[in-house]
């Protein structure tokens, strides 16, 4: 509903499409993810959006710098690591914000392995991986806190 | 304001170029692809400074499917290979 | 220069900093993945910036809405596609790594 105001505007013409559509959406959603699937928390959301955004901006900063100094300073190469997350979502969460964390990637994801591609494999990239997987178990209430 | 958009919008545009150069020289699939997402990123950027510029709201939506089929785009490349021959 | 206006375009401005730097990346960096990471990071940052720069001039809060909604649909489609073609890269038959 929020969605559709955003999009449609709160023209009360476009509410004869909207509630139709909007109504078959949350219909089509519910039905095609399973009932068991949790949601993450609002609060711990909250709490997480700054940290995200942080690390947006630090991460671009990183990746703009290295791109513009003249002699291009990186050192690129692979990391495997070994995530404790279990849930489905909480897993692509996590590969994805991966990328957005300074100087990696998340490439490759088989069951607890992720292949995490660094710009700068010289500096140890584990800490910020361990801080961002700490953060998300703590969105996914039935996470255990590794 | 309007000023400011519009520079800052050709700015983009010539950002813009250098992806087409990406996706002329590719070399693999996969560079071009890449391409075509700074485009699509560049674009929506475009489109929205214009938006809000020259005050047509319709741009915003636009945008919004354009990044909509942005996420389309790298699926479809990843299953044509993931998937049978080409 | 009102004060909105200071900021709009301090934010704007670097926003295409970042976009440029996005697309220098692409054409400068080695090799496939290391482009990945200018091309994500750089153009999501530079686009986040430019929506926050225009956020004082939207018409009402649901423009405003929209275009916060756009950034997080381009986050969304940026992260995710160059998790795809990283994996279609190091699953595939090496066509992208030549």
């Amino acid at each position: 509903m929020l969605l559709w105001s955003i999009l449609a505007g709160t023209d009360p013409a476009s509410w004869v499409i909207g509630i139709p559509t909007v109504l078959l959406a949350t219909y089509l959603s519910l039905s095609l993810s399973s009932p068991a699937r949790r949601r993450p928390r609002l609060l711990a959301l909250l709490r997480f959006l700054p940290y995200f955004l942080g690390q947006s901006l630090r991460g671009g900063l990183d990746v703009a710098l290295r791109v513009l100094s003249p002699q291009l300073r990186i050192d690129p190469g692979f990391v495997d690591y070994r995530t404790q997350l279990t849930d489905p979502a909480a897993r692509v969460l996590f590969l994805d914000t991966i990328s957005l964390l300074p100087g990696t990637l998340g490439a490759d994801i088989r069951r607890q392995w992720v292949r995490v591609h660094a710009l700068d494999i010289s500096s140890d990239v584990r800490p910020e991986l361990v801080e961002l997987e700490r953060r998300i178990a703590a969105l996914f209430a039935h996470e255990a806190s590794p | 304001m309007k000023t400011l958009a519009l520079i800052a919008a050709l700015a983009l545009l010539a950002s813009m170029s250098l992806g087409l150069i990406q996706v002329l020289r590719g070399p693999s699939a996969a560079d071009r692809m890449m391409g075509v997402q700074l485009l699509g990123t560049n674009g929506i950027g475009v489109l929205l400074l214009l938006a809000i510029a020259l005050g047509l709201p319709a741009l915003l939506d636009v945008a919004l499917i354009f990044a909509l089929l942005a996420a389309v785009a790298a699926a479809a490349l990843t299953r044509r290979r993931l998937q049978g021959p080409p | 220069m009102s004060l909105a206006l200071a900021f709009s375009t301090l934010t704007i401005l670097l926003g295409c900093g970042f976009f440029a730097a996005g697309s220098i990346g692409l054409l400068r960096l080695p090799d496939l993945f290391s482009r990945l990471h200018a091309l994500t990071k750089a153009d999501n940052l530079g686009l986040g910036l430019v929506i926050i720069g225009l956020l004082p001039w939207v018409d009402s809060p649901w423009q405003g809405l929209k275009l916060v909604l756009i950034w997080l649909l381009v986050l969304l489609a940026g992260a995710t596609g160059a998790h795809l073609v990283a994996k279609r890269a190091l699953r595939g038959d090496g066509e992208d790594l030549k």
